[in-house]
């Protein structure tokens, strides 16, 4: 299974039963969500829940999970290379690698990855799109679990086909757009809604650019950098130097001059 | 001497602390001892003793630049304490580094796991070999005390100052790629910093800035040690420093405003928000120090000189804060302020780091033309054994030993200060947040509620419209155990005829309190989310007549007396009604706890009503066992409790 695969959530058909939050806490062994201090609530994202379920006002439920972005800046952002994208689509985590610098949790423009706080020798935290399940030929666990259809798994491609399918069947009961088709550079997480979901993420307006891609305008610059900084110095350094040799030689030879003058 | 007594007492009290927090930073984790959570991954220790420390130590290769590069030899004076600052500087941030990564051993996993589109990869890298040319850069000064004196010392220090150009080279390459590259740390989160902080060259404003300011540190630590060591300061070539810092910053504020007012960004100053406050008074320090110094007489002296250093010390660090803390973005209710042990772990650090400076100057030759005039000042070598003074009655030491008395004791103090200040939660690493349970509120049908709480009328209106109690006596509970809103509605009387009547109050009221017909759930699950213990020792001890008793519940005399190695409640209290079909009573694990009442009522109710529907499918749909059954119509009752990022949360 090279081809990359994505999860569709049809957020119209969520009834907010939490069974995909059940499947996941015993797929990875998750154990009880308890009040702490570094979480906004008891049903937030946490070490302990790696996906949950939002309640919206009116009885709407959007599902919360790593997006598994097309180009992440989780990855891009990791110093040791802790995580990374595979083709099959999960963003996967070696905490072998991992030094707890928490960048990825900062770069994160959905604030998915969770620290484990708790640990005196704490990890990074986040749904794997149950990345050991894929490998067997299994679905994610969410997935298997969800009773409503509200959760779809499938080939990022046909996952798309079927949201565009959908929203085309019952144009009365989506907002024509599918949600991580495009936005900084597509997420294999696809939302379709009849809410607007711009609360998942931490403005409204996520540009189309993949984050990767601004870091890299900075970062391509240092081989230029060095070599520039490098040179310019180096002949700085030479140039002054030289004068003041020239200078010094100049004042001894002056000095020269002046005393064989007064000697003769 | 009495200001270093004081300095030096003060700063060891701070050190001494700073050990302390130390054995329980590592021993308990970051979640016990900082104030960091999901939503702040970066606290105070990343945003001064990183970012603000590596721009703090700016002046090393600003200072090397000018002295060995351009070749203005006046300012060789400057050389070396600049430095050595740079290099306790590099070294103190390396050490706060170490607090903070969640696995510090890991440290090092940068040199083998090379990740080249990372930019804090190269921040890394960039810090490791530039704290390896500063110190190779001072070494020379080391090696020339008295003790290296050996031939060898003698050839590698002349090795090191035929190395002395490149280095300085390779020190001013390494501080542009990292100091830049600290501001190109944000460019990938342009949704989480404010516009008026975000921009695609953040990085050049990170360079100049820490340019300027490594100007300005080079000022304020000159006038202080010609403080503290009693130095005279050559205000001449500091006010020469001073004209060009307030000309790099001058650039640096300019190139700022340009680059906001270019991309339109520049209208969020006049939205009145509170960023736009910090904004001003960010740039108004920098500001207020470039004006300052643009007046001879102020930087020419000493007090001047001091104000406008510091002034823009704080702006340049306040940059540092307000792009990584203060105004990156984050749920409302998250908000975060440093812990004491942050705070006391970034003044421990600084005041190590400025305990080795100060003995570093006392021992070397750091202020190469003043350090022969004035005496090292330990070096009083007086009477050698302790001295009675009959007047006084105090026992007059020589100072060396009385210098080590004093600030092993203010070491000590502030060590001891510090074990007594940790928090039980630090000290016994508990996390529980106590969330006490509130107890239903109760409305009968038709009355109008006097508790005046919107959604409980609003309920009450529902209810009565779908003509489901239209009689005086309906009893609800409305079960909201946290007051968070949520709130479920329970018609306790009409389960009881559904379950059978009198006979039937066991299937939920498994468990009363001693000479009670019926206790309510909450008084045994007194909290939200955590364990209660419910276990009363001290009444058993008495019903069992005192130590004769013991072995009743403790039946292994070899055991240790704990609650795992006695028997359980159900040995003794057999009329107990036992694990029914409804109510699985985990006796073997949970000896006298009584789970939350979260995990309670959701085990109660949810078991028995999945049960129903899977024994009689016919009468009950699916949905009588899922969440929404008992918590619909409460939509619009906890939107204040939406989240995790709600759009009030952000901007």
């Amino acid at each position: 299974m090279s081809q990359a695969m994505a999860i569709l959530i049809d957020v119209t058909r969520c009834t907010g039963c939490e069974a995909c939050v059940e499947a996941c806490k015993e797929e990875n062994d998750l154990g009880k969500d308890l009040p702490r201090r570094w979480k906004q609530r008891i049903d937030d994202l946490s070490a302990t829940r790696y996906t949950t379920i939002t309640r919206r006002p009116d009885n709407h439920f959007v599902r919360q999970l790593c997006r598994h972005c097309l180009e992440p800046a989780c990855v891009s952002a990791c110093i040791v290379g802790a995580l990374t994208k595979t083709e099959e689509g999960p963003v996967i985590y070696d905490p072998d690698k991992c030094i707890g610098c928490r960048y990825c949790m900062m770069a994160c423009p959905y604030g998915i990855p969770r620290y484990d706080w708790e640990q005196p020798t704490p990890f990074v935290k986040k749904c794997t799109l149950c990345y050991p399940r894929l490998q067997e030929g299994l679905l994610p666990a969410c997935v298997e679990a969800c009773p409503y259809d509200a959760t779809f798994f499938g080939p990022r491609i046909e996952m798309l086909a079927e949201a565009h399918r959908l929203i085309e069947a019952e144009p009365e009961r989506y907002l024509p757009r599918v949600y991580g088709e495009y936005e900084i550079g597509g997420t294999s997480v696809l939302y379709i809604s009849d809410i607007p979901l711009d609360f998942l993420s931490f403005r409204p307006d996520l540009g189309n650019e993949p984050l990767p891609q601004l870091t890299w305008a900075a970062l391509s610059k240092v081989p230029p950098i060095v070599a520039g900084v490098g040179c310019i110095m180096t002949g700085v350094w030479w140039v002054v130097n030289r004068r003041m040799q020239l200078a010094e030689e100049k004042h001894s030879r002056d000095t020269k001059k002046e005393q064989d003058g007064s000697d003769s | 001497m009495t200001r270093e007594k004081v300095l030096k007492s003060v700063l060891w009290f701070f050190t001494g602390i700073l050990a302390t927090v130390t054995v329980a930073r590592f021993l308990k984790g970051l979640g016990a001892t900082t104030a960091l959570n999901d939503a702040t991954p970066w606290g105070l220790w990343i945003a001064f003793d990183v970012m603000s420390g590596v721009a703090l130590a700016a002046g090393g290769f600003m200072v090397a630049a000018t002295v060995y590069i351009f070749g203005r030899k006046e300012y060789t004076p400057f050389a070396r304490p600049a430095i050595l600052t740079a290099f306790l500087g590099y070294a103190a941030v390396s050490v706060g580094l170490l607090y903070d990564l969640g696995i510090p051993l890991h440290v090092w996993h940068p040199i083998i796991y090379q990740q080249y589109h990372s930019v804090l990869f190269e921040v890394g890298i960039c810090v490791m070999l530039y704290l390896t040319v500063l110190f190779l850069e001072f070494c020379p000064v080391i090696l020339e005390h008295s003790c290296f004196r050996h031939p060898l010392f003698r050839k590698v220090h002349e090795l090191l100052k035929s190395f002395a150009i490149p280095l300085v080279v390779a020190g001013i390459v390494l501080s542009t790629l990292h100091q830049s590259s600290l501001g190109s740390l944000f460019l990938i989160t342009p949704y989480r910093v404010y516009p008026l902080w975000y921009s695609p060259i953040i990085w050049i404003l990170f360079l100049i800035s820490a340019a300027g300011l490594g100007l300005t540190v080079v000022i304020t630590e000159s006038l202080f040690s010609s403080w503290f060591f009693r130095h005279k300061s050559n205000l001449r070539l500091l006010s020469h420093l001073a004209r060009a810092a307030s000309v790099i910053l001058f650039f640096y504020l300019a190139l700022r405003l340009a680059d906001l007012a270019a991309r339109g960004q520049l209208g969020w100053v006049l939205t009145g928000s509170w960023q736009a406050l910090v904004f001003v008074l960010e740039l108004s320090l920098v500001a207020l120090a470039v004006i300052l110094f643009q007046s001879s007489r102020i930087r020419t002296s000493s007090v001047g000189l001091s104000i406008g250093a510091l002034l823009s010390i704080a702006g340049v660090i306040g940059y540092r804060f307000n792009v990584s803390i203060v105004t990156f973005s984050r749920p409302e209710n998250m908000s975060y302020f440093p812990s004491w042990i942050e705070i006391v772990v970034t003044l421990g650090i600084m005041a190590g780091a400025l305990l080795v400076f100060i003995f570093f100057v006392e021992h070397l030759a750091v202020f190469p033309s003043e350090s022969e005039v004035d005496e090292p000042a330990f070096a009083h070598p007086s009477a050698s054994l302790a001295v009675n003074d009959p007047l006084t009655m105090r026992l007059l030491l020589p100072e060396s030993i009385a210098a080590v008395r004093r600030y092993s004791l203010a070491a000590l103090i502030g060590a001891a200060l510090a074990v007594s200040l940790l928090s039980e939660n630090v000290r016994s690493g508990a996390f529980d947040l106590k969330e006490p349970v509130s107890p239903p509120l109760q409305v009968t049908g038709s009355s109008e509620p006097s508790t005046g709480v919107s959604s409980i009328t609003r309920l009450l209106a529902v209810f009565r419209e779908r003509q489901r109690y239209e009689s005086d006596s309906v009893r609800l509970f409305l079960i909201d155990g946290n007051r968070n809103g949520r709130l479920v509605v329970f018609d306790h009387d009409a389960h009881a005829v559904r379950l059978g009547g009198q006979a039937a109050c066991a299937t939920c009221h498994h468990e009363n309190l001693p000479f009670r017909e019926n206790t309510s759930c909450r008084e045994c699950h007194r909290d939200m989310y955590s364990q209660t213990d419910i276990f009363r020792h001290p009444d058993h001890v008495q019903k069992l007549n005192g130590n004769q008793g013991c072995v009743r519940c403790h039946t292994e005399p070899g055991m240790i007396k704990t609650r795992d190695t006695s028997l359980s409640c159900g040995t003794c209290h057999t009329r107990r009604p036992e694990a029914s079909r409804i109510i699985q009573s985990n006796e073997e694990g949970l000896k006298g706890l009584a789970p939350g009442y979260m995990d309670a009522m959701h085990n109660l109710c949810t078991r028995c009503h999945r049960m129903m529907v899977e024994e009689s499918p016919a009468d009950y749909e699916r949905a009588f066992a899922e969440c929404a059954h008992c918590h619909e119509e409460q939509g619009s009752s906890y939107v204040h409790d939406l989240g995790p990022y709600s759009a009030e949360g952000k901007l």
